[in-house]
């Protein structure tokens, strides 16, 4: 009998001979991602009594949803993550402005194929475009798999989506997901794991993997992987320091559900407020004013997305009355676009830079919004007050349909950009 | 041992038009404006202050009360503080057709109880706010106002060894005695 992705790597994490969903296992997880709530899990630590984590270097601490600080609340925070990272003598910390911990973790050389890999974020699927075990967990969890080093797991059912074809020009991996999520609902995919497959799938460059793997958590899914190639072997060379062995799910594989689409069939799409899973094509709301457009975050602030952006932008402005924010998602997204001159002409176009991190995002600074007023973001959530007041409204699309919308105000559809 | 079984007065989650909430994400529960916040006391009274219509829900509400919801209840982010919350509220249970990942896991590790219901919305019973609630986290029985039973799921073996234990980090105590 086969074996599904979770099934195998979940085994070989735990020295057993094999696992079945359902089943619960403890694991050493190979990695602990926690960013700014760092300062409450280390509290939460201290509680248990124990005097030194686990194991230093499991951890991966990454400042990046409030960076730079906000305001003083923020900034003795963000003092007491570097002050518990002195104290434990974790050696991967990243301090403001290095960027966004989903795209940190994998550039520090902190994801390879077969890790398994917990985070304080519910975004932790992200790091499965590395063909890693990746979830997201609480603040308790992590201070106790800080403290003990260890985690209890249920081997989740899996769902396997297979992308035939290849996509349409101006149709990108955010346009799969938002459709798959519209297809599947915010529940879909509740408590498993996604495995990803398909000639368009292998098409796609490792960000745009990042894309899937990230927005699945907006399909309830505790995990999601594509299975590693040759793009994803160079990708991590010269990061990755460690030997590891990749795992593949087996073909003959149980799979709660199984999902084939056509990626030639696929057409730009946008959640509309206030759900991710509220999906329509962009035909359906272009026109809808918007007052700001946010490009970057981690599901699109990579290096791929902004040249999306820059290229219909370039030598253009962006409409009166818009405001355009562009975040990249790390510092080394940030220097590759600048030494491209992507930067340039993003900045050129009317765009306003802001520093690598999660931005406005999670609304708690650098472009929330006012009463009544329309967003259309690259990011993953547009719950009622998500980016600022709870009469604004958010839509979700790719960097390419944010960036068509910028240049008119309205949303538009990128294909006629 | 703590109780496996408990009674309380039930709050229904349901919109304006009177339809059962589902995929109340962590946003509703506690908005990301209060994130700062991390000491227990201090995040009951935010709680549900983002869900059209519940936004007095932490005046409203009494230590024991039941809530109940529709589909994917704590979906979103990993936020402790959507957990949280409810204990400090001394909220006794939350039922639910299902809950988000993340957040079950959450809510289990915090000995937080949380019922799932898969037949809520095909019972035929149309649950109401002030109803009296029984719930036996081991049987998974439910029974309304004294009378009526349902049958929910059970706490999973895990999920029960937590709850007994009062949280995770005492059921690791116990553990490793």
């Amino acid at each position: 009998m086969g074996k599904t992705f979770a099934e195998k790597v979940l085994a070989q994490k735990a020295g057993l001979k094999q696992t079945t969903a359902g089943q619960i296992v403890t694991v050493k997880p190979d990695r602990l991602l926690t960013h700014d709530n760092t300062s409450a899990i280390a509290a939460t630590f201290r509680k248990i009594g124990v005097a030194r984590v686990a194991d230093p270097t499991m951890n991966v601490i990454v400042l990046d949803h409030v960076t730079p600080a906000a305001d003083e609340t923020y900034a003795t925070s963000h003092q007491a993550t570097r002050a518990f990272v002195a104290e434990q003598g974790i050696t991967a910390f990243y301090d403001i402005g290095e960027g966004i911990c989903h795209q940190v973790l994998p550039e520090k050389g902190h994801a390879w194929p077969g890790a398994v890999i917990v985070g304080s974020d519910s975004h932790t699927p992200t790091a499965g475009a590395f063909g890693a075990f990746a979830a997201g967990i609480g603040r308790t969890e992590a201070a106790a798999v800080m403290a003990t080093g260890e985690i209890w797991l249920r081997v989740p059912e899996s769902l396997r989506i297979r992308l035939h074809a290849v996509l349409p020009s101006r149709v990108s991996a955010k346009d799969v997901s938002l459709y798959l999520i519209g297809l599947l609902r915010a529940d879909g995919a509740d408590y498993c794991s996604v495995e990803f497959a398909g000639e368009a799938i292998s098409a796609m460059s490792v960000g745009e993997r990042m894309t899937l793997t990230n927005m699945s958590a907006e399909m309830g899914a505790k995990n999601a992987v594509v299975e590693p190639d040759e793009k994803t072997f160079a990708w991590i060379a010269g990061r990755v320091s460690q030997p590891f062995t990749p795992v593949y799910a087996d073909a003959d594989a149980t799979y709660a559900r199984i999902i084939e689409l056509d990626a030639s069939t696929l057409v730009p799409q946008v959640a509309c407020p206030h759900t991710v899973d509220n999906v329509a094509p962009v035909t359906e709301v272009a026109g809808k004013r918007v007052d700001q457009v946010v490009i970057g975050t981690c599901t699109n602030g990579r290096l791929e997305d902004l040249r999306v952006a820059a290229e219909i932008l370039r030598g253009k402005h962006i409409a009166q009355g818009v405001r355009l924010l562009v975040l990249p998602a790390s510092r080394e997204n940030l220097q590759a676009a600048l030494a491209e001159g992507v930067i340039a002409d993003l900045i050129a176009a009317g765009a306003t830079l802001l520093n690598p991190g999660c931005g406005p995002c999670l609304g708690a600074h650098q472009g929330c919004m006012a009463p009544g007023e329309t967003t259309l973001s690259t990011s993953n959530r547009n719950f009622k007050g998500r980016m600022g007041s709870k009469d604004a409204t958010i839509y979700l699309g790719s960097p390419a349909t944010a960036a068509a919308t910028a240049l008119t105000g309205v949303i538009t559809d990128p294909r006629e950009a | 041992m703590k109780a496996t079984q408990i009674t309380g007065r039930l709050w229904v989650l349901r919109d304006a038009e009177g339809t059962l909430y589902n995929d109340i994400d962590t946003d509703m529960i506690f908005h990301n404006r209060y994130l700062h916040i991390t000491a227990l006391a201090q995040m009951g009274q935010y709680t549900l202050d983002n869900l059209k219509g519940w936004e007095d829900f932490a005046r409203r509400a009494q230590a024991g009360d039941l809530i109940m919801a529709g589909r994917n209840f704590g979906s979103g982010s990993s936020r402790q503080q959507a957990v949280d919350c409810f204990r400090a509220l001394g909220i006794a249970a939350i039922i639910a057709e299902s809950f988000g990942a993340i957040y079950k896991r959450n809510a289990i590790n915090s000995g937080l109880p949380l019922i799932a219901f898969p037949e809520l919305s095909i019972c035929g019973v149309r649950f109401q706010s002030g109803d009296t609630l029984t719930v036996n986290f081991v049987t998974g029985e439910v029974l309304r106002n004294g009378a009526e039973p349902f049958q929910a799921q059970p706490f999973s073996k895990v999920q029960l060894a937590i709850y007994e234990a009062g949280n995770l980090f005492e059921y690791g105590k116990t553990a490793e005695r």
